[in-house]
């Protein structure tokens, strides 16, 4: 009885000894196993984190639909640089948007240098969500029947974060106005113009139909531009059409 | 014979679980590659006709100290696979804490910027909402799986 029992647990204890020892070399198997494993997915997660950067900067670079229906340079639109030039560039903004903002020195830049080889052209494009910046197309317009159309164009822009998030932008646009000289009672007035607040409209509409989905949206002779990226870029473009 | 069964069910579950676990962390990871990719590369993001992203991307919570917060995401996603996946394969169960604790931190900064999109910017990037309902999907399986563990424990130790 007594051998038994001390037998019992030596033959168990054996067997305990032989599964731990089998454990042991499976565990190194596996943890090998596992090691690879973990090192494939390391380079499966981080080649997918490629492929994405790759797509994003596809998708950014890549050529647009080519032919889009663009609407005739207008004489109720805004013009800048060489107004004969062949080169038509045209611009759908939004005074509210960062982007733009960011891309006016790059426009001033350009027209600086390509003066008279380029026309460039603005037009309004208020997205929905910047709810200033229907107010802020108006009071370009009406700065623009006082004959200061671009220079409203850049105070709005300069002054951007200081209007932006304001409840009544209105104000602040009136005292643009008034820094600029212009005469503020008939400013007022032609914010509210019918005609001038269907300008606007028909600009965003235009847009749309040209298939602008986001601002700003650069247009060289009706072509819808891979969006340039540095004042270089759009010189390349332009060259390249006007050789 | 019940109580076998129940285990049973919970192991089951539990695969389930981990499945989806690991589904829900791939979904996530590609997400914040994206937005931390448009972070690097979309130097002026542009705004567009529908979503308010490019108000949420280049706001100054985007990044800390530089580094993109969607960056973080991405390494978090990563992590909570790798855990997920070793959990699976060594049914170890601080691997399940450390994601317990990982994906709660994640909620937790999820709700933090989904706070900042309603409350401060007002804008509201789709793909930042998704990877906060990921993070938030991740983080109450986390919290079934502790359960699960726990609950089949109990069951072995009667």
């Amino acid at each position: 009885m007594d051998e038994q029992e001390q037998q019992q647990p030596t033959k168990y204890e054996l067997h305990l000894q032989k599964r731990a020892e089998q454990k042991h070399i499976n565990k190194v198997g596996a943890y090998m196993r596992l090691a690879k494993k973990m090192l494939l997915m390391l380079f499966i997660f981080g080649g997918a984190m490629a492929v994405v950067f790759g797509l994003v900067k596809w998708a950014g670079t890549s050529a647009p639909q080519t032919t889009i229906a663009l609407d005739a340079v207008s004489l109720n639109d805004w013009l800048k640089g060489n107004k004969d030039s062949s080169v038509t560039l045209v611009e759908y903004s939004d005074f509210q948007c960062p982007a733009c903002k960011s891309y006016m020195p790059l426009i001033k830049q350009l027209l600086a240098d390509y003066e008279d080889r380029v026309r460039f052209v603005y037009r309004h494009f208020p997205l929905s969500q910047h709810k200033n910046a229907e107010p802020a197309a108006y009071a370009s317009e009406a700065a623009g029947k006082q004959g200061k159309f671009w220079e409203m164009h850049d105070m709005i822009f300069d002054k951007q974060s200081e209007w932006a998030e304001k409840r009544n932008a209105e104000e602040t646009f009136a005292e643009y106005a008034k820094t600029l000289g212009l005469d503020i009672a008939q400013f007022t007035q032609d914010t509210n113009n019918k005609e001038l607040r269907d300008k606007v409209d028909a600009d965003f509409k235009s847009g749309v139909s040209a298939g602008v989905n986001s601002t700003p949206t650069f247009f060289l002779n009706g072509k819808k531009m891979i969006q340039p990226r540095s004042v270089d870029e759009f010189k390349q473009q332009i060259d390249a059409i006007s050789k | 014979m019940n109580s076998n069964n129940k285990l049973m069910q919970f192991q089951n579950n539990s695969r389930y679980f981990i499945f989806a676990a690991l589904i829900l962390s791939i979904i996530g990871f590609l997400d914040a590659s994206y937005l931390a990719a448009e972070h690097y590369l979309g130097k002026i993001p542009p705004c567009s006709l529908i979503a308010g992203c490019e108000t949420v991307l280049t706001s100054k919570y985007s990044a800390i100290y530089g580094i993109p917060v969607a960056l973080g995401g991405a390494v978090y996603y990563f992590a909570a696979f790798i855990l997920i996946f070793l959990y699976k394969e060594m049914e170890q169960k601080i691997l399940l804490r450390l994601f317990f604790l990982f994906s709660a931190l994640a909620f937790f900064a999820s709700l933090g910027f989904v706070y900042i999109q309603l409350f401060i910017l007002k804008a509201i990037c789709i793909y930042c909402m998704a990877s906060a309902a990921t993070s938030t999907l991740l983080f109450l399986l986390s919290c079934i799986m502790q359960n699960i563990k726990k609950s089949s424990s109990v069951d072995e130790a009667r």
